[in-house]
């Protein structure tokens, strides 16, 4: 599959994706109500999901996954994680990680 | 033509439902610009990543699925990701269904597309299905428009504006940032957040699986302990559906 081939199969994808799971109910017009149970699986997998990609990110270190806490990434993550906890602003949120990213990195290459 | 003579309670109604979404926009339009960095940033021509903006219109699964485009992992394990990341959109179809259960189709069909966590919720909030507000599905419409046209526009600056960036500024470490924040309103009880500290973990262990297998073992991993957790610590009544997010 040639690069360009791969990168539409993949926008396709997921705008069906998008689109079906905002449509599966609204658009037959169904009256149901999910069960608990389903309704908790939906509401923890979405979070689940982001932890997996975000944790693995933070611990990159020139692209590898490294077990490491000597990483600008790790420590800039944590000041992130206590902003957006605090202020669940976005804008503050990457402003003080990028901000702590840039001096975690000056400060580790002393 | 019917459909040209906007009725004014149907006009009012739209108006109201942008104005309502105006304080949304602060949170949506910085979103936008990163997502659109992170698609170049990963490797997107300009006209492939103006297309993903148009057509797969969901910041958090794009994010989502960026880092594993560029770590080239296979397609199905990203479709999977954006599944799971879309999964939040199937309880608000639900909870939007007898709302809209009365629109033509094209109308369902507009709406889903449109549906973001911010109006949702606002929406959510205001109205209740079969309440007797007859436009409300123009409010919900208002402030959708306002959203979509704000994440639009604020994606193709990052797509455009982000090339100019220099590499060594970092910038992808800012899509990361920005998921980070989107996370924070889903950690709604004591079980999300157990499951999730699990996730993490996992992925973290399993970062070196092929395939990039590792998020969605730490999916499972996470939404088993959230239920496991759920079942042993019984949390307050008031997490129930009401208050989604």
């Amino acid at each position: 599959m040639s690069p360009d081939v791969r990168v539409w199969m993949l926008i396709t994808g997921l705008a069906a994706i998008a689109f079906v799971s905002r449509a599966i109910f609204v658009v037959p017009g169904s009256r149901l109500s999910l069960p608990p149970t389903v309704e908790r699986v939906l509401r923890y997998a979405p979070a689940a999901a982001l932890v997996a990609i975000i944790v693995p990110d933070l611990f990159r270190l020139e692209g590898v996954v490294t077990l490491s806490l000597d990483n600008p990434r790790v420590m800039a993550g944590v000041v992130a994680v206590v902003v957006a906890a605090r202020t669940r602003n976005i804008l503050m949120t990457i402003a003080s990680g990028m901000a702590a990213l840039w001096l975690a990195s000056r400060i580790m290459h002393l | 033509m019917k459909a040209l003579n906007w009725h004014p309670a149907e006009s009012a109604a739209f108006r109201e439902g942008v104005i309502s979404a105006v304080p949304l926009t602060v949170g949506v339009a910085p979103w936008g610009v990163v997502t659109g960095v992170a698609m170049v940033s990963a490797g997107l021509t300009s006209t492939q990543a103006v297309g993903m903006s148009l057509l797969v219109f969901a910041g958090s699964a794009q994010l989502a699925v960026l880092p594993l485009f560029i770590a080239k992992a296979p397609l199905w394990v990203m479709y999977a990701t954006a599944l799971i990341v879309n999964l939040r959109y199937f309880i608000y179809s639900a909870v939007l269904a007898p709302y809209f259960a009365r629109l033509p189709r094209p109308w369902r069909v507009l709406l889903s597309y449109i549906t973001v966590d911010g109006v949702f919720a606002m929406f959510a909030g205001r109205y209740r299905p079969g309440d007797g507000a007859e436009h409300k599905h123009w409010f919900y419409l208002g402030g959708s428009v306002l959203s979509w046209v704000i994440w639009q526009t604020a994606s193709v600056l990052g797509i455009f504006g982000g090339s100019l960036i220099p590499r060594t500024w970092s910038l992808e470490f800012a899509a990361t940032l920005a998921l980070t924040a989107l996370l924070m309103p889903l950690l709604f009880d004591r079980a999300v957040v157990s499951g999730a500290i699990v996730a993490g973990m996992v992925s973290l262990a399993g970062s070196r699986l092929p395939m990039n297998l590792g998020v969605l073992l730490a999916v499972i991993a996470g939404v088993v302990v959230g239920l496991i957790v759920t079942r042993f610590v019984p949390a307050a009544p008031a997490a129930g559906g009401a208050d989604v997010p």
